[in-house]
């Protein structure tokens, strides 16, 4: 068949605009809600010579539609978490430690693509920080799984793919806890299953800050997130030769 | 001149696309047209006057953001199943209450306890249990974390516990606590010690 004359212009326009029309049932009749897979495998973490572009990588929690729990009306956890992992950046740079953001605004980011994001940067550390209007300072999380050895294969089960790295996920956690503690600063140290902790495979904790004061409002304050970082860069100075050379055990 | 293959083409194809635009239609209306699901009346039964047992169930208390331990004393039960029902009715009656350390607000209800052999139980909570649930890692740690232990502690067998809300699986209990797996009754047991600890 060749197109030739006047008329094949109408009749391209015509299989053109079918086409459009078919494609259009197709996408309307699609779920808006399709999730990416959960349990595909994530490839294992090859052997690390070269130090990391990022020692840590901080990871404020929630961001775009996810609001994250209302901490007050005007107060979403969205905010308060950027605003802290901005200036843990900021303290953690001023003390010669490389540190990045995974959301660096309000994006919406899902759990699978932020652990994505982060398996593939392999930071020596990543710091995934949350806000809580209930509770007293500073609670530490490692992943609610159980630890075995790093040597499992190609490829790791992307839901307990932290388990190679919760030996150094809790050696990290308890350096800064004990670090932290001897400040003063009120601080608790827990298992979570909370993700994407768990689909890490690099050593991960999360962080929620909770106010002192028991007022929310604490947690805007530029005095209280600056002493919360300055306590966390702290925290992480003595322990970021070993994080470094991935000496950690 | 329009070639005939031509128009024989665009015309089977223009009845396709009319008639596949006419099945979304009809089935975005009769999915319109299913009835929303009555709200569920509570599912688990109302306590049967009788003997009762004391049992010790594991209380969050949001202002310590600590787990304690409370006998309560709840119907005795012949089979497991219903021992969990009455186990689940004792700490949200607890919770429910005005003066609760973990307030949920009314109409939170544990739907069903399914007992699914070999050590699996399944809670499944009503959407006003998570609806009125704090947000915050700490805050849904300790609902799971009570719920879990309390259940695992009194019905023997138990090692893996499941949560749905109103039957369908949920991510998050309110943005935090994982509800995508199975829980691990060990590793809660540990965290239990953790929060009873501190």
């Amino acid at each position: 068949m060749r197109w030739n004359n006047g008329a094949p212009l109408l009749a391209q326009l015509l299989a053109t605009g079918l086409l459009a029309v078919t494609a259009g049932v197709l996408l309307f009749s699609q779920t808006p809600s399709e999730q990416p897979p959960a349990n595909l495998p994530v490839a294992a973490p090859q052997a690390q010579t070269a130090p990391p572009t990022y020692l840590v990588m901080i990871d404020p929690a929630h961001g775009g539609s996810d609001a994250g729990a209302a901490l007050n009306p005007a107060m979403p956890e969205k905010d308060v978490t950027l605003a802290f992992a901005r200036r843990l950046r900021m303290e953690l740079n001023s003390r010669q430690i490389q540190a990045g953001l995974v959301r660096d605004g309000d994006n919406t980011l899902s759990v699978d693509q932020r652990a994505g994001m982060v398996n593939s940067t392999q930071p020596a550390l990543y710091i995934s920080l949350h806000a809580a209007s209930q509770g007293n300072g500073l609670v530490l999380y490692t992943a609610m799984l159980s630890a075995v050895g790093e040597d499992r294969g190609r490829f790791l089960d992307w839901q307990t793919a932290q388990s190679g790295s919760l030996v150094r996920s809790r050696w990290a956690e308890q350096q800064i806890t004990a670090s932290i503690q001897k400040m003063g600063f009120p601080l608790r140290s827990l298992v979570a299953a909370l993700r994407p902790l768990n689909n890490l495979t690099v050593p991960a904790i999360a962080v929620e800050v909770a106010p002192t004061s028991g007022e929310v409002s604490q947690l805007a304050s530029v005095d209280y997130q600056s002493m919360v970082c300055a306590a966390l860069a702290s925290a992480i100075v003595p322990i970021a030769p070993a994080l470094r050379q991935r000496t950690a055990p | 001149m329009i070639p005939r293959q031509w128009i024989l083409a665009t015309a089977i194809l223009l009845a396709l696309a009319t008639g596949m635009a006419i099945y979304v239609w009809q089935l975005r209306r009769h999915e319109a047209a299913t009835p929303a699901p009555v709200a569920a009346e509570p599912h688990v039964s109302p306590p049967a006057p009788g003997p009762t047992e004391n049992v010790t169930v594991w209380v969050a208390y949001d202002a310590s953001g600590t787990l304690r331990d409370q006998t309560i004393s709840v119907p005795m039960s012949s089979g497991r199943q219903q021992r969990a029902e009455e186990l689940m009715r004792g700490l949200l009656g607890i919770y429910t209450t005005k003066t609760s350390p973990h307030p949920l607000q009314p109409g939170a209800e544990v739907r069903n306890v399914y007992l699914v052999d070999p050590g699996i139980a399944v809670i499944d909570l009503n959407s006003a249990f998570v609806d009125g649930q704090t947000s915050g890692v700490l805050a849904e740690e300790l609902t799971v974390a009570s719920l879990i232990q309390s259940l695992s502690s009194n019905v023997p067998g138990i090692t893996k516990v499941k949560i749905l809300v109103d039957g369908k699986e949920r991510e998050t209990l309110s943005g935090h606590a994982d509800l995508s797996g199975f829980y691990d009754v060990f590793q809660v047991s540990d965290l239990a010690k953790q929060l009873t600890s501190q």
